[in-house]
């Protein structure tokens, strides 16, 4: 176990700077999440800390030693790969045995060890088969245990479920949870996909444009975004933006009044999660508008209506029932958390 | 009926070009079995004799040291270009250095230069060094002809093997080095095997460079047929005969590779 310190990291490749000036501390035992679009630098931030990409300046510290110079062999790190990254040439057996055999284990060890891991990722059964002979799946669980086998500081995982099926993804995320759980080794995860994050992470960083825009808990994540992009990034469906101004103590936008506690300001956006959002039929709501869909997305509603340019969702029972391009209102529910930004910096203003 | 017409003219094309294209090749095979009497026939009723395979390897023929000069230079130069080539293939396909598109471009064009134009150079160089006539010239010859084209053909399928298991490997606990052996050989190793076949292809039928280069002791079998024409005329049985012996070891190859060969030649284009 091991707790990694990003100092001052640039990244550039030519002209184009991927990554400015970085600086992040991985704690002892932590599940970190790195989040973000694509092409955000997440990817290229964990790649540094594999070794498998040079930093242009600033320091990567693992247990307080420097290993900017180390190469990934000395780095005490496994790491499991978006496509797997598995030995097509050899077995199951093979594959996960691997980095033992490199570290010149004997080979009554290396077998039992194989065996024990095998076990912890149900692969016993196909110990002897090629990965071309797997399914997805079953591929995902043999990099993750070529990753466990040797117990490494520090587990670096690149979208790893990414290929998979949705209903897998579900199932092998609980399995990464319950790992992590059982191993308590400090986990590097990089994902664009914010389910995957706010389930898995002791701490999300939040990635743009190769800074990180917030670092904090899953739970404080949703609750304060620390801006604009976090609030539409975090949450499924995502947060109601609704661009306005604000007078004598009320945001106003198309079809939306809503008292807010922020003085006369214009080039607002209120931001308001669905689920803290009540469908009435009180003309006098908050959000008025023009029912303009109904998702059922099994235990719930997406109700979104639609006044003018303004639209808004909010998250109803699942037999709410409703014409489209009838009047629709919106209220908030009492303690909902409304979130207001600049339009233009995107900061957070209350 | 246009189908079908379109159908029949395309199979008639198709015989026409096969019967060119298999008619020198099944009038040598038949011919090597021909006495020199029936050389000049164009009859299939003749009576077939092996006497022709043991004449080529009397004297004054000595297809023998001829057959082994070919195996010689045609081994030694695979054992020395495809490990040469891999190297640097791989270095082509994984490492980004500056002016390395030139390079490979370089290492290409070499291909272009008609050999015509380089062998009177070579045969001056060799003279100098006192290397004519051995096969040690006619290696380093073929070495410079077929490693760029190796090079070529072994980077198309590196450049085909995902980085990811290399990173894993690297991630694992191996050097560069081991990752090379342990999992880009591997992997590469069918399209490796192709290009060795193929090398030793090229080498097994250069005819130009051999022809000039030597006389008596570094003669191989290409170079060999030319003996076969005398004052008495061309003894077409028995060059036949002679050209059984270099084109069965090539087709027999041939038919191994070519599902490997077409991959090896396009796995760099499509990637």
């Amino acid at each position: 176990m091991a707790e990694v310190r990003l100092v001052d990291i640039v990244k550039k490749y030519g002209n184009f700077l991927a990554v400015p000036q970085l600086n992040l501390t991985i704690h002892d035992g932590e599940f970190l999440v790195l989040l973000g679009p694509s092409g955000c630098g997440k990817t290229t931030t964990m790649r540094m800390i594999a070794g498998l990409e040079d930093i242009t300046s600033g320091d990567i510290m693992i247990k307080d030693e420097r290993i900017n110079n180390k190469p990934p062999k000395d780095r005490d790190i496994a790491m499991v790969f978006q496509n797997y990254g598995l030995y097509p040439h050899m077995t199951v057996r093979q594959n996960i045995e691997y980095p033992l055999k490199l570290r010149g284990m004997a080979k009554a060890d290396r077998k039992a060890r194989v065996q024990e891991t095998a076990e912890k990722v149900e692969l016993e059964n196909l110990l002897d088969r090629r990965p071309s002979e797997l399914s997805g799946g079953q591929r995902q669980r043999v990099a993750l245990a070529r990753s466990i086998v040797r117990t490494p500081s520090i587990f670096l995982m690149d979208e790893p479920l990414s290929n998979l099926d949705a209903k897998l993804r579900v199932t092998m995320r609980a399995e990464l949870k319950h790992l992590h759980h059982e191993l308590g080794v400090t986990t590097v995860y990089v994902t664009h996909d914010q389910m995957e994050a706010m389930t898995l992470a002791t701490r999300i960083a939040i990635m743009r444009e190769g800074r990180i825009v917030q670092l904090d808990t899953p739970k404080k994540i949703y609750a304060e975004p620390a801006d604009l992009f976090v609030a539409g990034f975090i949450g499924s469906p995502s947060m109601n933006l609704i661009d306005g101004a604000v007078k004598n103590g009320v945001f106003r936008a198309n079809g939306v009044e809503m008292p807010v506690q922020l003085g006369d300001r214009d080039g607002v956006v209120l931001g308001i999660r669905p689920e803290e959002l009540d469908i009435t039929q009180d003309a006098s709501a908050a959000i008025g508008g023009k029912l303009y869909a109904l998702e059922l997305t099994g235990e719930s509603t997406l109700v979104t209506l639609r006044s003018g340019p303004v639209s808004a969702c909010a998250r109803g029972h699942a037999d709410f029932e409703a014409e489209v391009n009838s009047p629709c209102y919106l209220s908030p529910k009492d303690g909902a958390r409304v979130h207001l930004f600049d339009r233009d910096s995107g900061e957070r203003l209350a | 009926m246009k189908r079908t017409l379109n159908y029949l003219g395309e199979r008639a094309l198709l015989v026409f070009i096969c019967i060119v294209v298999l008619f020198p090749i099944a009038w040598m095979f038949l011919t090597a079995f021909k006495k020199p009497i029936d050389a000049y026939s164009l009859s299939l009723n003749f009576e077939p004799t092996l006497q022709n395979f043991v004449t080529v390897f009397s004297h004054p023929w000595n297809l023998g040291s001829m057959v082994m000069n070919s195996v010689i230079v045609a081994t030694v130069t695979v054992a020395i270009s495809v490990p040469c080539a891999a190297i640097a293939a791989y270095s082509f396909s994984r490492f980004r250095v500056k002016g390395r598109k030139f390079l490979f471009f370089l290492i290409l064009s070499t291909q272009f230069i008609p050999a015509v134009v380089i062998v009177l150079p070579f045969f001056v160089m060799f003279r100098q060094l006192g290397l004519l006539d051995t096969r040690i010239a006619l290696i380093i010859v073929n070495l410079a002809i077929v490693t760029p084209f190796v090079i070529w053909m072994i980077k198309g399928f590196i450049d085909a093997i995902p980085q990811d298991s290399e990173e894993a490997a690297m991630i694992d606990g191996a050097s560069r080095l081991r990752v090379i052996k342990d999992i880009v050989l591997p992997m590469a190793a069918p399209g490796i095997l192709t290009s060795s076949i193929f090398c030793f292809i090229l080498t097994w039928n250069e005819f130009l460079f051999a022809l000039i280069l030597s006389r008596r002791d570094a003669v191989t079998l290409p170079v060999g047929l030319v003996s076969f024409r005398t004052e008495r005329g061309d003894l077409w049985e028995l060059m036949s005969a002679a050209g059984v012996m270099i084109t069965v070891p090539i087709f027999i190859m041939a038919l191994f590779i070519q599902k490997h060969f077409t991959r090896g030649m396009t796995a760099g284009a499509v990637k």
